[in-house]
């Protein structure tokens, strides 16, 4: 019995402990920021504004279904072992890519969301958001043409 | 919700009277006598309840079509009609343990009755209205058998869909916000480990907490310091013969359940949460106020009260995420107040107000990008008062009940290992070390004094996911 109840009240202490670290490790990021991959879209999608990063979090995260105008937004991401895609995770959007693919899982084996469409490479990206209306994606700056825009965004 | 674990265990006291006996095996001519050796320890007629059954070939076969599936779509979701899209997932697990039987027959042998198999389809008509369908075969030991349910089925309008906010409604079958891994619980790609932490997330009760039958209202508020969403669901909660088993117990006669039936009430959870950086740190508070009540069916023997179960828990959820590692914790306080459900001569025994305690610890390490490690305590006590059992293997004895304290709590220590082979393929193996009872499935253990205190238990599972 006794032992039961020092495992218990030990139980209760990690639990603070385990709080505490995740709140120290939460207070020490810094993340960085490179400027080769942009955020483009198809020609029709309104750009009037900067976009902050918490809504394209909420975009490439399949949370915010519809541009400012009611279109429906169509997001292409890349395959996840292509190497641009964990480069635009963590270094346009700061997410990692284990937690974006975890973000659409939940929404697709949950019935409250859909998954991005996939695609293979970068031209693959760059016909299919030209040509879809209402599509977001990302490219590195030397891959993009005047056949689609660069989303201005408010990093 | 996750009700009830303490139900399961409530071992109807009437053996060693003159009162027939539930568990009695199914050759006794008459009840044991008072005090007599047959009284203190009775294997229930059911226990072959968790042997080897039919749905074998159906499953996999089915499992088949879906490997088949799966390969030829390679991990990939197929896009049917502009806006509609499809997605499924198949998982075999493999069990073995040297004490008590957990997913089947898995005391000192293996069993594979474990099979998950679900397909899912969504379609957006418009940007804001989109309908989603699950279908699922879950074997689960003998929780479950195999047998298509509609796992979730529902219209999702989204009222506002804005930068930084979002509110819309849920309407049909809907996958229950509670925790962080109820939601999507049946896909082995989502969870940590071969199955979730047993005191918050229960195998035994998974029917009744899964999914329900209402509305649910959602809503985003999106912030430079992070977002804040709420998912509230008042629902009825789906009430089949595993739920039943959960809330009253396994008593029975020649295999048969309790006379009656279990319907449900409206019910209510909510989670608020908290996450930063597309989810580097998440917070969630949940609550939940889940009714039931029970409506007996005279049998002569057996004249069981009208029972009430509310059962109303509480979940506090922090994760933090790196790239490599992944630290997790949930604790939660699970208050059941419990009536009835009992033979009329044993109510006094029946009746329960307690206030249970679950938590756990959960480190998930990715040292490649395919190979994750992880480990876990995970501990559950079903009255935090007594939290080793021993008043209520007392209370039980006084009516000659031979009751180990130890189906009252558990703690189990895990660690296990995934490898992705592909993105739409995973292997899983895992050990576990247990100590005590308290949320092993009645249906794989009968007799609450026949379950073994420490046990070890190996498991392995495969997945595929499209």
């Amino acid at each position: 019995m006794s032992r039961l109840q020092v495992a218990f009240g030990a139980g209760m202490r990690s639990a603070l402990l385990a709080w505490l670290c995740c709140a120290m490790l939460f207070l020490g990021t810094a993340p960085a920021l490179a400027g080769d991959i942009q955020v483009v879209v198809s020609r029709d999608v309104p750009r009037s504004k900067p976009l902050p990063r918490y809504s394209l979090i909420a975009i490439f995260g399949m949370r915010m279904t519809t541009w400012p105008d009611g279109t429906a937004i169509r997001v292409f991401v890349l395959r996840n072992d292509h190497p641009l895609h964990p480069r635009f995770c963590k270094e346009v959007l700061q997410v990692f890519p284990h937690q974006l693919q975890a973000a659409w899982d939940r929404l697709v084996f949950s019935g409250t969301g859909q998954a991005p469409e996939v695609v293979d490479s970068e031209e693959e990206m760059r016909e299919r958001v030209s040509r879809t209306p209402g599509a977001i994606g990302y490219l590195h700056k030397d891959q993009i043409d005047n056949s689609l825009a660069i989303l201005p965004l408010a990093l | 919700m996750n009700p009830n674990l303490r139900h399961a265990d409530y071992p109807i006291p009437t053996r060693c009277h003159s009162y027939p006996e539930p568990y009695r095996p199914m050759n006794a001519s008459s009840p044991p006598l008072p005090g007599s050796p047959a009284c203190r320890r009775i294997r229930p007629a059911c226990a072959t309840i968790a042997g080897g059954r039919s749905n074998n070939t159906v499953a996999a076969r089915s499992l088949c079509a879906l490997l088949a599936l799966g390969v030829y779509a390679d991990g990939s979701a197929f896009e049917l009609l502009d806006g509609v899209q499809v997605h499924g997932f198949a998982t075999q697990g493999l069990f073995t343990s040297n004490g008590n039987n957990f997913i089947g027959p898995s005391a000192h042998s293996v069993s594979l009755q474990f099979t998950e198999l679900g397909m899912n389809a969504s379609w957006s008509p418009l940007p804001k209205l989109r309908f989603s369908i699950q279908g699922l075969s879950r074997r689960a030991g003998g929780i479950q058998d195999g047998s298509p349910v509609l796992d979730f089925g529902l219209m999702d309008y989204s009222f506002f869909d804005e930068e930084d906010y979002r509110l819309g409604i849920r309407l049909g079958r809907v996958r229950l916000p509670y925790g962080l891994y109820n939601d999507t619980r049946d896909v082995a790609f989502t969870r940590p480990s071969i199955l979730l932490p047993q005191s918050i997330y229960p195998e035994r009760t998974r029917n009744y907490t899964i999914s329900g039958d209402g509305a649910g209202y959602y809503g985003e508020w999106r912030n430079p310091w992070g977002n804040l969403t709420f998912d509230f669901v008042t629902y009825f909660p789906r009430t089949e013969e595993s739920a039943k088993i959960a809330i009253i117990g396994l008593k029975t006669v020649a295999g048969n359940l309790t006379p009656g039936s279990i319907s449900s009430d409206l019910s209510y959870v909510g989670r608020l949460a908290y996450d930063l950086d597309g989810g580097r740190l998440r917070l969630a508070l949940t609550g939940a106020y889940v009714t039931t009540h029970y409506d007996p069916v005279f049998t002569w023997p057996y004249d069981y009260l009208a029972g009430n179960d509310q059962f109303f828990p509480w979940i506090v959820s922090g994760q933090y995420n790196t790239e490599d590692w992944t630290f997790t914790s949930e604790y939660s306080l699970r208050p059941i107040n419990h009536s009835g459900f009992a033979p009329v001569a044993f109510a006094r025994y029946a009746d329960e107000n307690v206030i249970g305690e679950a938590y756990y610890f959960q480190v998930q390490y990715r040292f490649t990008p395919r190979w994750e490690l992880v480990g876990r305590y995970d501990a559950l006590y079903i009255n935090r008062d007594d939290p080793n059992g021993m008043r209520f293997q007392r209370l039980l004895g006084e009516i000659g009940y031979d009751y180990p304290a130890y189906n009252r709590y558990a703690q189990n220590w895990t660690a296990g290992i995934r490898y992705d082979v592909t993105s739409w393929m995973m292997l899983r193996a895992e050990y576990n070390y247990v100590n005590g009872g308290a949320w092993l499935p009645r249906q794989d253990n009968p007799d609450p004094a026949a379950v073994a205190k420490y046990w070890n238990e190996f498991s392995f599972e495969v997945s595929l996911r499209f």
